[in-house]
């Protein structure tokens, strides 16, 4: 509710971002994370399985995220490959992991996971000279813009290059 | 006093052990479906990197949740690889649901299958998404309950019985209350989002890649029924914990948020979530629903012979 469009006035959302901080104070988030009372009510939520509370898709549906590897060969040919997996219930999880890629605010963990990403493209293709990861949001069309022809489209986020010389890889942001 | 009595009445109630059979059947099921739906691809999600990443963020909530990498660490000092205890950690969990599907070993299985999906859920945590949350849940009051219920093996074959028979009425209250709260919340949070009144969201939820099951030139055929579709997704979640305790309104709630999650597991290639959504739903308010009245004992005396 804090973060995202809901019918209510613009000044709710002040509440919700105190009502967010007292409820982070129940589970004793407050807490130091070695506190023996966090950890034993941290361990248990999780333990239950009720550590995140699940929406369904409230109070909005999100956008997605599309990550593209260009593959650039030692001979010069250039090619592009999407992560893939081979059943549909690992599409879906691979959907949620280009999720948490998109939205995660570090950095350096968005790229160690395109780097395991990257990684497993190489495995596959292992005379590639250097790989370029995009990552970019996907926006959606609305059904009055789907019917004048617009289709989803892709923005473009980050870039990052991958060499076997250079293991650390560079960035390049929008 | 009579405020404690009635408390203790309603999370205390006399129940059979049909509801349990239903939880251990469906998330045996389920358990089984997941292990198999992953099999391809079990050793690429759980292995490398992004497992590391996410198990050392996972230490830092807390040094006893269960993950993949205490099995790889114990191997390692073995010199078992890690492709081994991935294999094995699948095959476990594909066993225990089989086992859980027979009724075998049923307390076992049931913490075995916790356990082993807990692990990987927790391993994969940047793969995980609600249903991984769903099947934790279900287990985790599966292995709390008083197991084994009548249909499975070990009631059967092995003559077991549950130690507290007593807690069958409570475990499935608190399931029962766990529900309410999770639609609860879930509806009211979607009615204050600006996109579930006028159907945008369902439309978004349903074009969006990977749920994209149904073109959209199809879907957009229906346009003017999504806005109605939208409302009544709400409605439904909003209205469970008013209506579904009432016998009057129970049944028609309970087919009602089925065929929702029915309608999501096919239109949005979900069926593992729609299972487990079933079969939570089904097992804490559905075996009195369906259950056929008993004819009641005529006890009349036998006409006197001399």
């Amino acid at each position: 509710m804090a973060e995202g469009p809901t019918i209510l006035p613009l000044s709710f959302k002040n509440f919700s971002h105190k009502a967010q901080e007292l409820i982070s104070i129940a589970p004793a988030e407050q807490l130091s994370p070695s506190n023996p009372v966090r950890e034993s009510v941290d361990t248990y939520v999780q333990l239950a399985g009720i550590e995140s509370g699940s929406g369904y898709f409230a109070p909005n549906v999100p956008s997605g995220y599309t990550l593209v590897f260009e593959l650039h060969y030692k001979d010069g040919r250039v090619e592009y490959e999407l992560p893939s997996v081979r059943s549909a219930a690992a599409e879906l999880r691979m959907a949620g992991l280009l999720d948490n890629i998109g939205r995660t605010p570090y950095d350096e963990l968005r790229e160690i996971l395109v780097k395991t990403l990257a990684q497993s493209i190489w495995r596959k293709h292992p005379e590639l000279q250097s790989v370029r990861a995009i990552l970019g949001s996907l926006t959606l069309p609305s059904v009055r813009e789907f019917e004048q022809g617009k289709r989803e489209s892709y923005e473009f986020l980050y870039a990052y290059d991958f060499s076997l010389q250079n293991a650390s890889a560079k960035k390049n942001d929008h | 006093m009579r405020v404690k009595t009635r408390v203790a009445e309603f999370l205390f109630p006399i129940e059979t052990d049909s509801w349990l059979t239903v939880l251990r059947l469906g998330l045996g099921l389920q358990v089984t479906l997941y292990a198999l739906s992953l099999r391809t691809d079990w050793a690429y999600l759980f292995s490398g990197t992004a497992r590391k990443v996410a198990e050392a963020l996972l230490s830092l909530q807390g040094h006893f949740i269960p993950s993949l990498g205490w099995f790889v660490a114990l191997a390692a000092r073995l010199d078992v690889p890690e492709e081994t205890v991935l294999l094995l950690a699948w095959l476990g969990l594909f066993v225990s649901g089989c086992a859980l599907l027979v009724g075998v070993g049923c307390r076992f299985s049931a913490i075995a299958a916790w356990f082993l999906h807990l692990c990987a859920a927790k391993s994969g945590g940047f793969l995980s998404y609600g249903m991984d949350n769903f099947m934790t849940i279900g287990l985790f009051y599966l292995m709390l309950s008083p197991l084994p219920d009548r249909l499975s093996l070990d009631w059967r074959l092995r003559d077991l019985r549950p130690k507290n028979p007593q807690l069958l009425g409570f475990w499935r209250r608190v399931l029962q209350l766990h529900l309410c709260i999770i639609y609860f919340f879930s509806g009211l949070t979607k009615w204050l989002g600006s996109g579930w009144w006028d159907g945008s969201n369902v439309w978004r939820a349903l074009i969006r890649p990977p749920f994209n099951v149904i073109d959209p030139e199809i879907l957009v055929r229906w346009k003017d029924f999504l806005p109605l579709a939208g409302i009544l997704v709400c409605l439904l979640e909003s209205g469970y914990p008013f209506f579904i305790w009432s016998s009057r309104t129970r049944k028609i709630w309970l087919l009602g948020v089925c065929a929702m999650h029915l309608l999501i597991g096919v239109a949005m290639g979900m069926y593992l979530f729609s299972l487990v959504m079933i079969v939570l739903n089904v097992a804490a308010f559905g075996p009195d629903l369906f259950r056929r009245k008993r004819q009641p004992i005529m006890l009349q005396p036998e006409a006197a012979t001399s």
